[in-house]
């Protein structure tokens, strides 16, 4: 009896959470909301077992059981997965994910559930052929670029990882990484020469035509740029640009490159350093002749009074 | 020779004074709506009442281009204005009265500087336009060259790209924009340096000169600062009085 009481006092917290979850969710958040810090697993992986229940009730997924994605484990504390409880399409795309989603590669297979087409053209899309096909643990999935599931709110609301004001930070989170960059050998200039650019800067002072990277190269079917299904491939960017830019052509597509200053762009970079001799010197010269001005001045008025009398 | 010398002497008159103004406001509106263009990072951190006060970015880029348009109309009335008081006789070229640099101006540029620093006993002996005057008013016609094509330009990217070269396509906006936005910054830092110290700030001007909008000078500060105009006008008596 007494126990029972227990469980029953530990519920009270749980039951002021106003999210509209199962009973089997309030079995999982009972622990789950409370362990903080992360664990390692018997493989020697460092997982985040933390699940913040108020935060997961006002995501998209709050309505959720946990086992709706977390398919291999039904029991608590967890009995060992069960790869049986899972649908066999599931399974075997799981199977390609085991090297990417270490603890629950289930889970990560069962957004297809739901997201059976978007899965599919991500598993096409550069990003997908290199976790799927590659086999690399550090290519984008959708929990990459999207956050954690358990936290994903609309994409018209702050929160959200691709937002408008947020995904272009989204995609830096890999597109600005030295590591990442050096291995798939991309340049972490990009996002700095998209902020440079007009669609960039009018990005930032919330200009709501502003293009952002998703605009131009697409998201879960995103393709290397050189790929000819790529929407800015060059043969596709007279009609991807044309989007906003009617009339474009294939001289006028071309304006967007992202590469650095520098060699590769010789000319744009000795202007801005011509540009910058010329502002540099006719600010000298101002400056220093209204400073030269301004002190002569003084000095006719207070040093030498009397002899510019006659005009004052 | 007995003519009295009047009190006052109309610099400019009313179609110059009003190109003045429209230049200036619109000169005003342009960098308010562009300089958040220019420094983005800043602005969203810093001050967002620069898009704010204008309902946001979109709207801003639309009174920028409307202002532009209205900025390069009052220029090419300026510029037909010059050729027809030209052409017609009602202005004439003289050295004393002219805009155009002349080698005099350099010399006067040295002297002043001179005398600022002391090493000169008499400040240089100005005509109609000083050195500091055709400076300030050949900045706006460079700025208007520069900035005024630069922003057609980015104002119609599509139907400008058919002019430009198949050579330069790969880095001409990039070109373009830097043009825009450095000379921009140059105008301003220029206006705000050169134009305001010399017409706002000095001592006998401070906190304006009445100029702009009543288009005179009074005898004496024509007499100060303009001699030599002021001799082709009213002779020699200036002294005599």
């Amino acid at each position: 009896m007494k126990r029972v009481f227990l469980v029953a006092l530990l519920w009270i917290p749980l039951l002021c959470f106003t999210y509209s979850a199962s009973a089997e969710t309030f079995t999982c958040l009972a622990c789950h909301s409370a362990m903080k810090g992360k664990i390692r697993t018997e493989e020697g992986v460092l997982i985040d077992v933390n699940v913040d229940g108020e935060k997961y009730s006002q995501s998209v997924h709050g309505g959720f059981d946990c086992i709706a994605c977390h398919k291999q484990f039904g029991s608590n504390p967890h009995e060992p997965a069960r790869i049986t409880n899972v649908p066999q399409g599931i399974a075997s795309l799981a199977s390609k994910l085991t090297h990417k989603a270490k603890v629950d590669p289930v889970a990560l297979a069962a957004c297809s559930e739901c997201h059976g087409d978007i899965y599919k053209s991500w598993q096409q899309s550069i990003h997908g052929s290199n976790v799927i096909q590659k086999k690399q643990s550090d290519g984008a999935s959708c929990v990459d670029c999207h956050g954690s599931p358990h936290y994903i709110t609309p994409k018209n609301t702050a929160t959200s990882h691709i937002n408008k004001k947020n995904i272009v930070k989204t995609c830096g989170e890999c597109h600005e990484n030295e590591g990442l960059a050096r291995k798939y050998g991309f340049s972490t200039h990009i996002l700095e020469r998209y902020y440079e650019s007009f669609h960039g800067k009018k990005y930032v002072i919330g200009h709501p035509n502003a293009p952002t990277c998703v605009d131009c190269h697409k998201y879960h079917d995103i393709k290397k740029w050189e790929d000819p299904m790529s929407p800015v491939a060059w043969d596709n960017r007279t009609e991807t640009c044309g989007r906003c830019h009617k009339g474009a052509t294939k001289k006028f597509v071309t304006a967007i490159t992202h590469k650095p200053y520098g060699k590769d762009n010789p000319v744009p970079y000795y202007f801005e350093k011509g540009m910058i001799v010329l502002l540099l010197s006719v600010f000298a010269f101002i400056v220093g002749h209204v400073i030269l001005d301004a002190i002569s001045e003084i000095r006719d008025k207070v040093l030498r009074k009397g002899k510019e009398g006659h005009h004052e | 020779m007995n003519k009295e010398t009047p009190k006052e002497y109309l610099r400019f008159n009313t179609i110059e004074r009003i190109q003045h103004v429209i230049l200036f406001t619109t000169f005003l509106l342009l960098s308010f709506t562009g300089w958040a263009l220019k420094y983005p990072e800043q602005t969203v951190e810093h001050s967002s009442w620069l898009v704010k006060i204008w309902g946001g970015a979109k709207n801003a880029g639309i009174v920028h281009r409307i202002a532009g348009i209205t900025m390069l109309l009052n220029f090419a009335w300026h510029v037909l204005y010059l050729a027809y008081m030209l052409s017609t006789g009602k202005m004439k070229l003289r050295k004393d009265t002219t805009i155009i640099p002349l080698p005099k101006d350099v010399m006067d540029a040295v002297k002043n500087i001179l005398y600022f620093l002391g090493l000169g006993k008499e400040k240089p002996q100005f005509g109609r336009f000083s050195y500091i005057h055709k400076f300030d008013y050949w900045a706006v016609f460079w700025g208007m060259g520069i900035i005024g094509l630069s922003g057609f330009f980015l104002a119609f990217p599509v139907q400008s790209s058919y002019f430009f070269p198949s050579w330069s396509v790969n880095w001409i906006w990039e070109v373009i924009s830097i043009m825009h936005s450095d000379e921009a910054l140059l105008a301003i830092v220029f206006i705000l340096f050169w134009h305001f110290y010399n017409e706002h700030l000095k001592w006998n001007k401070f906190p304006m000169s009445m100029t702009w909008i009543t288009g005179k000078i009074s005898i004496e500060d024509m007499k100060r600062e303009h001699p030599l105009e002021y001799k082709l006008e009213f002779g020699d008596k200036g002294d005599n009085k």
